[in-house]
């Protein structure tokens, strides 16, 4: 019988601050034992764990096509999460995964894709970008909305730069308040959703703070996305990762195993979900 | 149906002992519990609900996962004979196929063998329960509302009636059978004796109140979520947590580590969704930082996400809650407010 409590090892492969005040780190792992390698799809995540510390989900960063690393960005916020900022290029860390479910990137195919972030938990969501844009081809027309408090708090910034050239790629960057030399949007993330005429036959994934996912579906609604064409991420304290511990339930679902992507369709069916 | 003399009892017992591990109910200082007994001298049969259930035989207020050293990770190693529990009552032996549809799979999902729990794998699959029958209930016990009662054999492998002179068995599973088959016990019981069970059992069910239909319990509970009805129920609650660390079937948990350096070991710990920090996030962000909320999780959970998930309401109607709330809050009353509403 599978032990899914124990986590293997990863080795801390590259490190890179995302903002600077150090808030924002992103970790590349790699694998020590090749054996441990496994398949994911965007949007699922892991049980990232120092021995002695503790262990926290977060979402996978990277893409299945992007191989033998996992990448993972990581707000300083907590215990956890402030031991594995204190964590160097060579160090030893522990994975469950992957846990959860997924985008249903499978539904995406021949279709437009509409991907709208905010903050730091544009994790997955790069996942998806990535795993997409792997496989371009079988997507269509994709559309970025990406919104940070202020210009810094971007992640990926470098990969940003990137996206920006690209023709077949529309990426809306917006920030909360105006700030001297930022030429691109200003705005909330729900407003700027609204003012960037998207399309309504296309699908949509939302990943943001919990504020943020509230406000910017219904303005979905509004332009005239049905509920079952949008999905969200959510993020409940976890545990176990496995439906068992019983802390991360919105309703009868569990974010670790039904979740944490749910569509609206789902989401309004249970009364706490947002 | 075969029997044994209750002065053959410390023999039989002694006997069990050989192959099993045996837990039975003792009392624990001034608590009741399921122990593991050294001698057969320790089990009282006449404890009824103990007072901590014996879902810590399985799934034990805490419980080491793994120990990790510079070399790796390790399971502690556990004791290799199978568990038998004696005097397990119908409230607990039903308890335990609601836990190990919790620890034993996961609702809903394709890949299975991921989200089994070994831990408790382990100790249940191979686990011997002697169910033994209530004579005299409790005034708390409310088994009846969920379709159990003091002599029904849910969940059991062998099913004992204790008579005044004697414990009468019968075989419930077929793990039941194969052990009576083998045990050596040949005093059949008397078709006198088997229609003493029959009163014994008429005597026991008019020790309870009267039945509750809860039929409409799950239906309810979904429609009066926004209702101000929670603030009612949840008025009385100090969210002292006690309910779930005595239910028979609550078994949500925290995992903590304790360590230092490179020694340490990972470890899982009883928690209660009655405590604030339970959902705390980092962040700061609570989904669940009002007590209405949290009370209205707890009877949500029992009364209708379990349902659910599983097909079954999470409470055995045990009463050990209404026992040892401080409050006095009384989980029958709240079930039935809530019906009624």
């Amino acid at each position: 019988m599978k032990n899914t409590y124990i986590p293997f090892q990863m080795k801390v492969k590259k490190i890179y601050t995302e903002s600077p005040d150090r808030t924002l780190k992103t970790f590349d792992l790699s694998y020590v034992n090749k054996d441990d390698k496994f398949n994911f799809l965007p949007g699922q995540f892991c049980e990232f764990s120092i021995l002695g510390k503790g262990e926290s989900p977060f979402g996978i960063a990277s893409s299945p096509t992007e191989e033998d690393i996992l990448k993972f960005t990581v707000n300083r916020t907590g215990s956890v999460t402030n031991e594995i900022h204190y964590l160097q290029e060579g160090d030893i860390v522990g994975i469950r995964g992957p846990l959860g479910n997924w985008y249903p990137v499978e539904k995406f195919k021949g279709q437009d894709v509409v991907i709208i972030g905010g903050g730091f938990a544009f994790t997955t969501l790069r996942s998806l970008l990535v795993y997409m844009l792997g496989h371009r081809k079988d997507y269509g027309k994709i559309t970025v909305v990406y919104g940070a408090r202020n210009p810094d708090l971007f992640i990926y910034k470098d990969e940003i730069k990137e996206w920006e050239k690209r023709d077949d790629l529309t990426l809306h960057l917006t920030i909360d308040n105006p700030v001297k030399g930022w030429n691109k949007l200003t705005g909330f993330v729900p407003t700027v959703t609204k003012e960037v005429s998207l399309d309504p036959t296309s699908w949509c994934v939302v990943c943001g703070p919990p504020i943020m996912i509230k406000y910017t579906l219904p303005v979905l609604t509004e332009i005239g996305f049905p509920d079952e064409k949008i999905y969200t991420s959510l993020e409940r304290r976890m545990k176990c990762g496995i439906g068992k511990c019983g802390r991360c339930n919105i309703g009868s679902k569990y974010v670790c195993i039904d979740g944490p992507v749910f569509s609206y369709e789902e989401i309004k069916k249970i009364p706490e979900a947002l | 149906m075969i029997k044994i003399k209750k002065s053959e009892f410390n023999k039989f017992i002694e006997n069990l002992q050989k192959n099993y591990s045996v837990f039975a109910p003792v009392k624990d200082g001034k608590a009741t519990a399921f122990k593991k007994i050294k001698s057969a001298k320790d089990i009282n049969n006449k404890i009824l609900n103990t007072k901590r259930s014996p879902k810590e035989i399985f799934f034990p207020q805490s419980e080491v996962l793994f120990q990790y050293t510079e070399k790796g990770m390790e399971v502690p190693k556990r004791e290799e004979k199978p568990f038998a529990i004696w005097g397990m009552r119908n409230c607990d032996t039903k308890s335990l196929l609601m836990l190990d549809k919790v620890f034993g799979e996961a609702h809903q999902m394709p890949k299975k063998d991921m989200y089994k729990d070994p831990y408790w794998k382990k100790k249940y699959d191979n686990c011997l329960v002697f169910n033994l029958a209530c004579n005299e209930p409790l005034s708390t016990c409310f088994c009846n509302w969920f379709d159990g009662g003091p002599f029904d054999k849910t969940g059991s492998d062998i099913f004992v009636v204790e008579t005044d002179e004697n414990y009468i068995f019968e075989a419930v599973s077929d793990k039941g059978k194969n052990f009576l088959n083998d045990c050596k016990i040949t005093e059949n019981a008397s078709d006198k004796e088997i229609k003493k069970i029959e009163k014994l059992k008429k005597t026991a069910e008019s020790y309870l109140s009267e039945k509750e239909d809860i039929s409409s319990l799950f239906s309810k509970t979904k429609e009066i979520w926004e209702e101000p009805i929670w603030d009612e129920i949840a008025a009385k609650c100090v969210n002292c947590g006690a309910c779930a660390f005595v239910c028979p079937t609550c078994h949500c948990f925290d995992v903590s580590d304790e360590g230092k350096g490179k020694k340490g070991k990972r470890i899982r710990l009883w928690d209660s969704c009655m405590f604030t920090i339970f959902t705390k996030e980092a962040s700061g962000h609570n989904p669940r930082s009002q007590s209405t909320q949290r009370v209205r999780q707890r009877v949500m959970h029992k009364y209708n996400y379990f349902m659910d998930n599983y097909g079954e309401h999470l409470c055995t109607g045990c009463g050990r809650c209404v026992i040892i709330c401080p409050a006095n809050l009384d989980i029958r009353e709240v079930i039935k407010k809530i019906i009624r509403y």
